[in-house]
């Protein structure tokens, strides 16, 4: 059994708001990171979701507002560092769009910390356990997003 | 020369102005020469000296640290300063407070009891660093502001060891001072001086006083500093240059006492880097309080006087 | 703006149950299968204690039992295995299943096996899903057992979504060329090449030094056995040379490389050396002349340079070869101190062997295969100030040593002191200089063969020179291999001695140039300064210079340490994630002798697979242009790494076509295109809206 973690892990009662968080992975770099961080039984909070693609530029920026419009607390989008992206040049592509993303954000009043991406490479496994707990961080901090008020 | 573009809060130690006044004196002076000016820091304390304080009482020492620093933060001025371990305990207490809350509000405890908060608004330097940096002096102006070239004398420097170490606990703006095997920006300091800077064997090895060694075990403290001797005597030396007043006190006064307890002299001038620019500039050995030293200068004024 | 966006995701939306019209008859092989109502079989794994211990698996059973879509449920100890197939198998076939998810590990593990599984039951193998609730689930929350079971409930609800939405996918099958390339001529280049060789495969291999050979060649004697290494080397430099299946390409590089698995198109610059082998003169007419090796040309060059290949320590002219034993027996010019003075031209006579004025050509070859064994450099030491390497004389690298008590070397074979060239008495060995380095100036890792090799040193100390002592200081010895341990007690019997610390420092005696190490000597419990005549840093590795430049090339990425990555350290050492590059040797990662040789046998088997069955399946992830919807603005031409979309004409329209064979399916054209005209196969934007919206609208709430 590894050591216990060092984020809080909070009492799940119903109507507590908890975050839901989506993350969006390349398959060869932040999805395989991700399962290093796995069997390396890194601890992190488990609020985030996971969905894979094959590469971060796959990601439409459709696909983060579209998660936004849904409720969603958080975006994370993952990919390969810049130069080691398993399609060449991938990720510098959805790097530009998810930049977008944010400048929209900002325009709309959607507080952009929502949103973040990250470059983590199949290697890093722990880096992704910091990410994570991070992300989570910053979500609880801001709270539960606006549309879902707007939704109800 | 030039007016004060900068102006430090000059924080001066135990050991300068009481055992080596000189010192004092020439930082002042060969400081406005070159275009920077060291105002008094009135109130200031002992550091407090790291070894003997850091090793008995860690509130203690942060506490009267920040003390020292708050009184340049009313002042609104950057510190500078002439002592390794000095540099200690103020540059790293003041690194450390910056980065981390948790301690910061611990200290400020205490100093409300005295009206004081550390809030961090203000940097510290060592006077070598200003001496070597270009942004603030530099080696060329150093060289050109000399009238009295030290020419022939062979100086040998000893650099200490708190102010480049921990490596991974110093921030320099010149990246070559951050060379803790082997560095020669000392030596660049005193060629420029006119004087022929002479390497000798292990010459980064501490004086032997620092960490309250001196205080507590004077026969080891001086066995150190014994060695080093050995090696200068190896390589033939007119004097020893340094930047730290405690290292100094160590070399100059344990000289005498090496001469008690194990019966060898060697006669080896010992002056800090400011009392050898103090007379590069021209300042007379009586301004510099030469007479002072334990171990009497003579022999390396007639060099180069 | 936004309200104009959401237009176009409900018009996906609208769409997402079918496919555009002309794809599904390009592909249909079952058509029952797709137009039916979706009835997805969820299967969650218990993996033993892994999964089943961190969350709470019936809770997640019945949850999935109300997911919309989802015709059977089950659970098993370990899908994987015989009888787990089975179970989903016998649930495909009894509740005529359109789709399968297992909760299970990690697809990157296991997707082949249950597509597999999928594609026995009766289904297309491709309207299989995995939820990962094992790497990035129970494993990574193993103290929130609530957390868990949420997250594994939306995991399969997500799974489910898309599941229901996959579509009947066939692989397309591309010809592989016949034919093999290797980068890298040091030993695991040459043995890979030889067993490509040897197995009727073409094979071209690369070297960007002017001989083949690598570190063995550099090396004297070799650990445990002590076989002279030039020795065991040049009969397989030979037989390199010699065979009719290499194309040996010396003092080349890899200049770009286009392609994928099966068609590789590798440029290769072949740098000019300035000299015709004997097959080239016969080509540009000259008869009987081209290089012979004779060296005729060496003597009247006035130029001399330090050879690299002594590591600087013996002199050679700007026409040179390395050593007398290089394959090929060419010559090679320096161009960096080449005068053109011509006197070798000259020296050369009849044979006509010198071309002053050659250029760098550039030749392009197709290959299915391809092999990286591009080796190692010691690390530069002198960053290790306290150890003094450049600054003291007498402080050398273990490769300095190496050519120093090699008989061929620039000593021929006497150990001495570069200071006074005298035999030294007693000579110091540091081990892990500049390994196991956390200081951030070295390198964390532990470079492997060091140990071993300072014991040979050792050995070759008290061998070569009665009454000489090694003094090794070590943290630990590492001797893991076959014969090793037998060895250390060998070095130990002969009176080497060994000192358990690490050197703090280095010094030198200005007058004798002999060394002070100050080290600790951890099993005494004292501090110690030992004055040495000599010190051999056994310095860290790290991968070749240009290795970085050429695994861009070839789309392999680094490790965290540097090394070249593989695709999994236990269960594909030898491979890549690139389909049909494959690694060998050190720069993978640092090794001994025979386990370099081990893994270029083993990646010159994975290597040869692919060519001998003659065809590799490509994954079907590729673009589709849904033609309706595009308006032919060509923007995504552009996105493309691989060039596969061009704009064509099509019934008076432009739209844009996708060549498959060069499509890898990255996605970045679909993520791209605003008019939602390109369907990505297995991640096409409805099935991904699909996950999203299952997450965030569906579950309980």
């Amino acid at each position: 059994m590894s050591a216990p973690p060092e984020f809080p892990i909070p009492k799940r009662e119903p109507g507590e708001w908890q975050p839901k968080i989506l993350g969006i992975l390349c398959n060869w770099c932040s999805y395989a990171g991700a399962d290093l961080a796995g069997g390396g039984r890194i601890q992190y909070p488990p609020d985030v979701r996971v969905i894979r693609v094959m590469c971060t530029g796959r990601i439409d920026a459709l696909f983060v507002l579209k998660a936004f419009a849904d409720g969603a607390d958080g975006v994370l989008v993952s990919g390969c560092h810049f130069g080691d992206c398993h399609y060449l040049a991938g990720n510098f592509k959805g790097a530009k769009r998810m930049f977008m993303v944010k400048r929209l954000m900002k325009s709309i009043g959607l507080d952009d910390r929502r949103f973040r991406m990250t470059f983590v490479s199949a290697s890093e496994g722990a880096k992704w356990g910091a990410v994570i707990t991070d992300v989570v961080k910053t979500i609880n901090e801001l709270g539960p997003s606006p549309i879902k008020e707007f939704n109800k | 020369m030039s007016e004060s573009k900068f102006k430090f809060a000059f924080y001066l130690g135990c050991i300068a102005p009481n055992r080596y006044p000189g010192c004092e004196s020439a930082s002042i002076k060969a400081m406005k020469k070159l275009g920077v000016e060291l105002v008094p820091l009135k109130g200031a304390s002992c550091c407090p000296a790291p070894g003997a304080f850091g090793s008995i009482d860690l509130n203690v020492f942060y506490a009267m640290a920040a003390r020292n620093l708050v009184l340049a933060e009313q002042m609104k001025m950057d510190i500078a300063l002439l002592c390794n371990g000095c540099y200690k305990s103020i540059w790293e207490v003041n690194h450390k407070l910056k980065h981390n809350k948790d301690l910061r509000d611990g200290v400020n405890e205490v100093l409300k009891e005295i009206d004081m908060e550390y809030k961090g608004t203000i940097n510290v330097y060592h006077t070598a660093e200003l001496l070597y940096n270009d942004k603030f002096i530099g080696v060329e102006k150093v060289r050109a502001s000399v009238t009295n070239p030290l020419t022939g004398a062979r100086i040998a420097v000893h650099y200490g060891c708190h102010l480049t170490k921990p490596h991974k606990d110093r921030e320099f703006e010149k990246d070559v001072m951050l060379n803790t095997e082997h560095p020669v920006w000392m030596e660049e300091l005193v060629a420029a001086l006119g004087a022929t800077p002479v390497e000798y064997r292990n010459k980064m090895q501490c004086c032997g006083a620092g960490g309250g060694v001196r205080g507590y075990d004077i026969v080891h403290a001086l066995d150190i500093a014994n060695e080093k001797l050995i090696n200068l005597k190896e390589v033939g030396v007119d004097a020893l240059t340094d930047i730290c007043p405690f290292c100094q006190l160590q070399f100059d006064r344990g000289q005498i006492e090496i001469k008690e307890k194990f019966g060898v002299s060697y006669d080896l001038p010992v002056l800090h880097y400011a009392e050898l620019l103090g007379l590069a500039q021209g300042m007379s050995p009586q301004d510099l309080g030469l007479d002072l030293h334990g171990i009497s200068c003579e022999s390396f004024l007639q060099k180069v006087l | 703006m936004m309200a104009e966006k959401k237009k176009t995701t409900t018009k996906k939306t609208d769409a997402k149950k079918e496919a555009p019209a002309k794809q599904v008859a390009k592909k249909q092989a079952s058509p029952a299968a797709t137009q039916q109502k979706p009835s997805i079989g969820v299967f969650i794994c218990h993996c033993g204690t892994n999964i089943a211990g961190s969350m709470d698996i019936t809770a997640v059973q019945e949850y999935a039992k109300t997911i919309p879509n989802v015709g059977y449920v089950d659970n098993y100890k370990y899908m994987c295995s015989m009888p787990g197939q089975a179970v989903i198998n016998k649930a495909i076939k009894d509740n005529k299943l359109t789709g399968v998810v297992v909760a299970a590990c990690s697809p990157r593990l296991h997707e082949p096996t249950f597509r597999t599984a999928t594609k026995e039951g009766g289904l297309n193998p491709f309207r299989f899903e995995m939820a990962n609730i094992r790497e990035q689930n129970s494993w990574v929350h193993m103290h929130d057992q609530d957390g868990a079971t949420e997250k594994a409930k939306d995991a399969i609800r997500i799974a489910v979504a898309k599941a229901a939405l996959l579509q009947d996918l066939f692989p397309k099958a591309v010809p592989v060329e016949h034919a093999a390339m290797v980068v890298g001529a040091g030993v695991a280049g040459m043995q890979a090449a030889l067993d490509l060789a040897n197995a009727g495969i073409k094979t071209y291999l690369v070297e960007s030094m002017p001989t083949i050979g690598g570190r063995m060649s550099q090396l004297d004697k070799t650990f445990p056995t002590l076989d002279c290494s030039q020795c065991i080397l040049t009969p397989k430099m030979v037989d390199v040379g010699r065979a009719s299946n290499i194309e040996l390409m010396t003092y080349s590089e890899v200049d770009s490389v286009e392609g994928y698995i099966g068609n590789f198109d590798v440029t290769i610059r072949k740098k000019a050396r300035g000299v015709l082998s004997m097959a080239d003169a016969e080509t540009k007419g000259i008869v009987g002349g081209g290089c012979n090796g004779c060296g005729d040309c060496e003597a009247p060059c006035p130029v001399i340079k330090p050879n690299e290949f002594e590591v600087g320590m013996k002199p050679r002219k700007a026409i040179y070869i390395c050593h007398p034993q290089v394959v090929p027996l060419l010559y090679t010019i320096d161009w960096d101190s080449c005068i053109k003075c011509g006197l070798c031209v000259t020296a050369c006579g009849e044979k006509k062997a010198i071309e002053l004025e050659a250029k760098d050509e550039f030749v392009t070859v197709k290959v299915g295969t391809a092999i990286l064994a591009t080796g190692f450099d010691i690390f530069p030491i002198e960053k290790k100030e306290e150890w003094g390497y450049k600054r003291f004389e007498n402080v050398i690298t273990s490769l300095e040593f190496e050519r120093l008590i090699c008989a061929s070397g620039p000593t021929s074979g006497h150990l001495v002191r570069p200071s006074d060239g005298e035999t030294p008495k007693k000579v110091g060995f540091i081990l892990c200089a500049g390994s196991r380095d956390n200081t951030g100036i070295g390198k964390p890792y532990c470079s492997r063969f060091c140990c071993m090799y300072s014991l040979k040193h050792a050995h070759q100390i008290i061998e070569k020179i009665p009454g000489c002592l090694p003094i090794i200081f070590y943290m630990d010895i590492r001797s893991f291999g076959k014969m090793y341990e037998e060895f250390y007690y060998r070095i130990q019997d002969e009176g080497a001695r060994f000192i358990r610390g690490r050197v703090a420092n280095i010094l030198e005696d200005p007058k004798t140039k002999n060394l002070h190490v100050y080290a600790d000597d951890t099993l005494l419990n004292r501090p110690i300064d030992m004055e040495v005549d000599l010190v051999v840093l056994a310095a860290a590795v790290q991968p070749k210079e240009d290795t970085n430049r050429t695994r861009k090339l070839f789309g392999v990425s680094c490790s965290m340490d540097g090394w070249l990555l593989e695709a999994h350290p236990k269960l594909n050492p030898c491979g890549t994630t690139t389909a049909g590059v494959f690694l060998a040797g050190v720069c993978q990662g640092p090794k001994d002798i025979p386990d370099t040789v081990a893994s270029a046998e083993g990646a010159a088997s994975a290597a040869s697979i692919p060519i001998h069955m003659g065809e590799v399946e490509l994954e079907p992830y590729f673009a589709m242009c849904i033609e309706e919807r595009c308006a032919g603005c060509g923007m995504c031409v552009s996105l493309c790494p691989y060039s596969a979309l061009a704009l064509v004409e099509k019934d008076g329209r432009t739209v844009m076509e996708v060549t498959e064979a060069k499509c890898k399916g990255c996605g970045t054209c679909g993520g791209f295109c605003p008019g939602g005209a390109i369907w990505m196969n297995h991640f096409a934007t409805p099935q991904i809206v699909a996950q999203i919206d299952a997450f965030l609208l569906g579950g309980e709430q």
